[in-house]
C-alpha cells in the first residue's frame, strides 16, 4: 500500500514538472528518430515535413 | 479514425515508459485491479518495468499483438527522450502538421486524453488545409 502511494506521488510529481514544458498548439513539435519494435525501421518526425500531418499517440501496454 | 484519415494523416504509435508496471505504481490487485477486471480493460497487469530498451521493445510488440491497432508502433529509448519533449507519460495524443507545428496538443492522460478531440483538430485541420 505505501509502495502504491510512493510510486503514486513520485510519478505525479514528475509528470506535472514535465507538462509545464509541453509543446502547445502553434509551437515547432520536437523532433525525434525512433526505432519500431524490431529495433529496425526508424521514423523521423521531421521527414513528414512538407508531406502529412502526424498524429502522435504516446502510451504503453499498462 | 485511422481508417478514416490514414490515407491523408499519418498515424504514429509512440511507447513509452509504462504507466503502470508491476514494480511501480501497480494497479493490478486490490480495489484498482478489479475495476481493471470489470472494465474488461485490455491493459497488461503483469509486466514489469522494462530494464533496456530490448525489453520495451518486447512489451510493445506484446501490446501491438494483442491490441491489433494496426499502426506502426515506435518505441522511446530508455533515456525517454521523446516521453519527456512531449511530457506524454502515461498517455497523450498530438496532431502535428505538415509545417512541422503542434495542431493539437491533448490533455495528460489518462483523463486529458480524448481521441474525440483529437479526431476534430484533424478535420479542422483537412479542411483548412482543402485536403
Amino acid at each position: 500500500m505505501f509502495d502504491f502511494i510512493k510510486h503514486q506521488r513520485k510519478s505525479k510529481a514528475r509528470q506535472l514538472e514535465l507538462d509545464a514544458n509541453a509543446p502547445q498548439t502553434g509551437d515547432e513539435a520536437p523532433d525525434f528518430e525512433l526505432k519500431d519494435v524490431n529495433g529496425e525501421n526508424s521514423v523521423r518526425l521531421s521527414d513528414y515535413q512538407g508531406r502529412k500531418p502526424v498524429a502522435l499517440i504516446f502510451g504503453s501496454f499498462t | 479514425m485511422w481508417a478514416e484519415y490514414s490515407d491523408r494523416v499519418e498515424f504514429l504509435i509512440i511507447y513509452i515508459r509504462e504507466a503502470h508496471p508491476k514494480d511501480g505504481w501497480w494497479l493490478g490487485k486490490g480495489l484498482p485491479g478489479l475495476m481493471l477486471k470489470l472494465s474488461k480493460s485490455k491493459a497488461a497487469t503483469d509486466v514489469y518495468d522494462p530494464k533496456a530498451v530490448e525489453e520495451r521493445r518486447a512489451v510493445a510488440k506484446d501490446c501491438e499483438t494483442a491490441l491489433k491497432y494496426g499502426i506502426r508502433t515506435y518505441v522511446d529509448e530508455m533515456d525517454d527522450r521523446v516521453n519527456e519533449a512531449y511530457a506524454a507519460w502515461p498517455t497523450r495524443l498530438y496532431l502535428v502538421g505538415a509545417d512541422g507545428k503542434v495542431e493539437y496538443a491533448g490533455g495528460l492522460g489518462p483523463f486529458g486524453y480524448k481521441p474525440k478531440e483529437l479526431g476534430e483538430a484533424i478535420e479542422k485541420y483537412l479542411v483548412r488545409e482543402g485536403t
